[in-house]
């Protein structure tokens, strides 16, 4: 399986400075780079150094409006290649959307498109942001508010700038998105190491880092009781809350739960990620990864990765409502419950 | 306490109500819900016109409730008046609920294969 990274971001935020920076560390020597450019005259790929064999640049329109034709058709037609040898054998793919791309039909793609799951896996998304004009990109504009939304790991450019507001910004992102990991990478400079293989599935079979993926600092909560984190909602429309619970749910809860937020949520559920206490699998918990209404099949961990194990799911949406979502899943628990008493 | 039979049956509709207020918000319906005579445990009225009556289904079926609509513009006695739709779920009451006011809301769930290798 090769991980496909997704860099994402609004419009001038510093994406293919990232992506430029990036490629010149020798960690990312077998990587295969896409980049979609949206305009007349594609510039952005002039600034990346890869080999030409493994480059591909996608202009003829946005992306994730052409998601099922381009990307699916390049990804395929790169994995056939590799396979025959006339490509080198690269070893990580990452996709540069334009800025305004919605990376959400991107990652449907990755996450189900049949030509595809057999040679890719998803690895992480990340999004930059721009310490000068950020704010007012999440202020005016959805997609950027989407990009961020969706991330588990955003960059901060231009912090090195003197009007950066660079504070501000990561308060802002933080509440927004409190599953994804912050950092500051002025001129693009970041290690590939703090980007990359962070995603849920890890690719080499070592068991993957779940307290990473799900930016363990952000749900940490005092044990001893049930909670969730106040929904954070400074950013107008998306909405982000944790839910945090000592009991555990029954297995058949969690297929109800998603299907539920699926079919009630629809477009407005951003993205679901959570590690799941489930009480016939007291030792071996669940995780859930979605993208609005597609889902990975849940995964048994084949252990708790730390000693708190507590269910705690993080919600991303717009207009979401945490109250509705906690009374839901307490409701179709206790359903289940009741129904497997009822048989006993 | 469970909805389904540890709790008294007045407090268990009476959250179901809660939930189904919450779920007109979520939905962006106005609109009110309450209780009506039996065996109605909520009657849903949407500012569109739509009305929605949900019945606590008897003992003696599989069924937990079932839900009756009349839509914005239907005449009175409409066949989802009078047939009502059985629902074993509250995954399927809502969805009930969702069709009886018009609600065009979500999708339907698709589960993607997890990536292999999937975590041994």
């Amino acid at each position: 399986m090769i991980p496909v990274s997704v860099i994402t971001g609004f419009l001038g935020s510093g994406k293919t400075t990232l992506l430029a920076r990036l490629m010149r560390d020798p960690a990312m020597g077998r990587t295969a780079v896409i980049i979609n450019e949206f305009g007349e005259i594609a510039l952005d790929h002039d600034l990346i150094e890869t080999s030409e064999e493994s480059f591909v640049q996608l202009s003829n329109g946005c992306l994730c409006c052409n998601v099922r034709s381009d990307l699916t058709a390049t990804l395929a037609d790169l994995a056939a290649r590799r396979e025959q040898g006339t490509v080198p054998p690269f070893e990580r793919v990452v996709i540069e959307t334009s800025g305004l791309a919605d990376p959400a039909p991107i990652l449907h793609a990755l996450m189900t498109d049949r030509d595809l799951c057999g040679s890719y896996a998803l690895d992480a998304v990340i999004a930059t942001a721009d310490a000068v004009v950020g704010i007012d990109a999440l202020d005016h504009h959805e997609e950027s508010r989407r990009q961020a939304a969706v991330a588990d790991r955003i960059v901060i450019t231009k912090s090195d700038l003197a009007e950066a507001r660079t504070e501000a910004l990561k308060n802002r992102l933080a509440v927004m998105n409190p599953g994804a990991r912050i950092t500051e990478g002025a001129y693009g400079t970041m290690s590939p190491a703090l980007l990359f293989g962070c995603g849920f599935y890890d690719v080499t079979g070592k068991h993957p880092d779940v307290g990473v993926w799900l930016n363990h600092e952000s749900l940490h909560a005092p044990y001893g009781h049930e909670h969730a984190h106040a929904p954070h909602t400074h950013t107008p429309s998306i909405t982000s809350f944790c839910i945090v619970r000592e009991q555990p749910l029954h297995a058949v809860t969690l297929p109800l739960l998603l299907s539920a937020l699926a079919e009630n949520c629809g477009t407005d559920l951003l993205r679901v990620k959570g590690i799941v206490h489930v009480r016939e699998s007291p030792n071996r918990p669940a995780v859930i990864h979605g993208v609005q209404h597609v889902y990975h099949a849940p995964a048994w961990l084949p252990c708790w990765p730390s000693e708190d194990k507590r269910t705690r799911m993080v919600f991303i949406g717009r207009n979401l409502r945490e109250s509705w979502v906690r009374a839901l899943i307490e409701l179709l628990d206790e359903e289940v419950g009741a129904v497997g008493a009822s048989h006993v | 306490m469970s909805l389904v039979e540890h709790a008294p049956l007045a407090a268990a509709d009476e959250r179901l109500r809660a939930f189904l207020e919450q779920s007109l918000a979520l939905w962006q319906v106005t609109g009110t819900v309450q209780l009506a005579a039996a065996p109605v445990v909520a009657e849903i009225r949407a500012g569109s016109g739509a009305s929605v009556w949900v019945e606590r289904a008897g003992d003696d079926t599989p069924f937990r409730w079932f839900v009756r609509w009349r839509r914005e513009g239907d005449a009175p006695g409409g066949v989802r008046e009078v047939r009502p739709r059985a629902c074993s779920s509250l995954v399927g009451l809502l969805a009930a609920v969702r069709d009886g006011l018009g609600v065009e809301r979500g999708s339907a769930l698709r589960v993607a294969p997890a990536p292999e290798p999937v975590l041994s």
